[in-house]
């Protein structure tokens, strides 16, 4: 176990948890696979700064949120498309249609976003909200945003994706190439792993961290060991009833 | 088994399902009620592993919503007379 610091006091954390905590906000703010360091941490400023967005919450307190129109508040000069993407994930993804995602990568209302940073954008809100609301439930104020580190993306699209499973092209374990990234013979190659494996780096970025935060695969369903300080039926309890607040019925 | 015998039959679910609320809601003050009640059923390791479940969970409905995803067959197979007694494909984007 390490210490953290919450409010004056000293709690203990798993080493692995703080170690992929750390991990997780370096691989935030370095290259990534299409998007600059200092374009991802302008995706991760743009999904805090969603939360407060005028166009956003009426959106989300509408019955048919995509016939809101309006230009939402934004701080930073991403893309268009890339901003209603960052918008609409963190703040009603439980809404997101097909014909949404498309009418994003193909273009027409705005220029066309590319698939693969769609997917890239997915994996950063995805880590983002893993760290902040770890901040939150603990009661530590958010961190603030670090310095990108300079690079290239680098800029691989798995030669065998194929959009056949999910609203967006994925990349089957059959199909993985030499020269991609395999995150599956680590992390298990369920739906949900495959979800953003168009940019196969964004699987391990996920994951590495999410292992951490919940089990890692080969865990879950070994109910003859606790592997936490809490019991699987207590990790399932709060699983169900995040994921139910959530609107996530996957 | 109702939503309150479910949360009932796990210990301390109650409390724990008090801590899920708060942080969804946000409220400050309510979390911090919901903190202190944690930490002092389960003991502090217990309450960092409560938030990091919140967490992840929180997160990784950003991948499953925003690429969009179905359920694998085994959990299609073992929902299905539930999301027919709710009715509930007939809202599928």
């Amino acid at each position: 176990m390490t210490k953290i610091e919450v409010a004056g006091e000293m709690l203990p954390m798993r080493e692995s948890l703080a170690r992929e905590v750390e991990v997780g906000w370096n691989r935030l703010t370095s290259p990534g696979t299409w998007w600059s360091g200092a374009e991802r941490l302008a995706i991760a400023a743009e999904a805090r700064h969603a939360k407060t967005c005028k166009l956003c919450q009426q959106r989300k307190a509408a019955l048919s949120p995509y016939t809101v129109p309006g230009e939402h508040d934004s701080t930073s000069d991403l893309p268009p498309a890339a901003i209603e993407a960052i918008h609409r994930i963190v703040t009603d993804a439980g809404r997101i249609t097909e014909h949404w995602i498309l009418s994003l990568i193909e273009g027409g209302e705005m220029p066309a976003l590319e698939e693969t940073k769609y997917v890239e954008i997915i994996g950063i809100i995805a880590v983002l909200t893993g760290l902040d609301k770890l901040h939150q439930g603990l009661g530590l104020a958010p961190r603030d945003l670090p310095a990108p580190i300079a690079g290239e993306p680098s800029r691989q699209r798995p030669l065998g994706a194929k959009r056949n499973l999910a609203y967006v092209a994925t990349l089957a374990p059959e199909d993985v190439g030499p020269e991609d990234p395999n995150p599956y013979p680590l992390h298990g190659d369920k739906n949900i792993h495959r979800g953003v494996s168009l940019v196969p780096q964004e699987v391990f970025n996920f994951f590495d961290l999410d292992v951490e935060l919940y089990l890692k695969d080969h865990e879950i369903r070994d109910f003859e060991h606790d592997f936490r300080a809490i019991s699987h039926a207590q990790i399932e309890l709060i699983a169900g009833r995040t994921s139910a607040l959530n609107g996530c019925y996957y | 088994m109702t939503d309150e015998a479910a949360v009932n039959s796990v210990p301390h679910g109650e409390i724990l399902m008090a801590l899920v609320q708060a942080v969804h809601d946000g409220g400050a003050e309510a979390m911090a009620v919901a903190r202190r009640a944690v930490r002092v059923a389960v003991g502090d390791a217990a309450f960092v592993d409560t938030c990091a479940t919140i967490a992840s969970f929180s997160a990784v409905v950003k991948i499953a919503d925003g690429a969009g995803i179905p359920l694998e067959d085994y959990k299609e197979e073992a929902t299905r007379d539930l999301r027919a007694e709710l009715s509930i494909d007939d809202f599928q984007s």
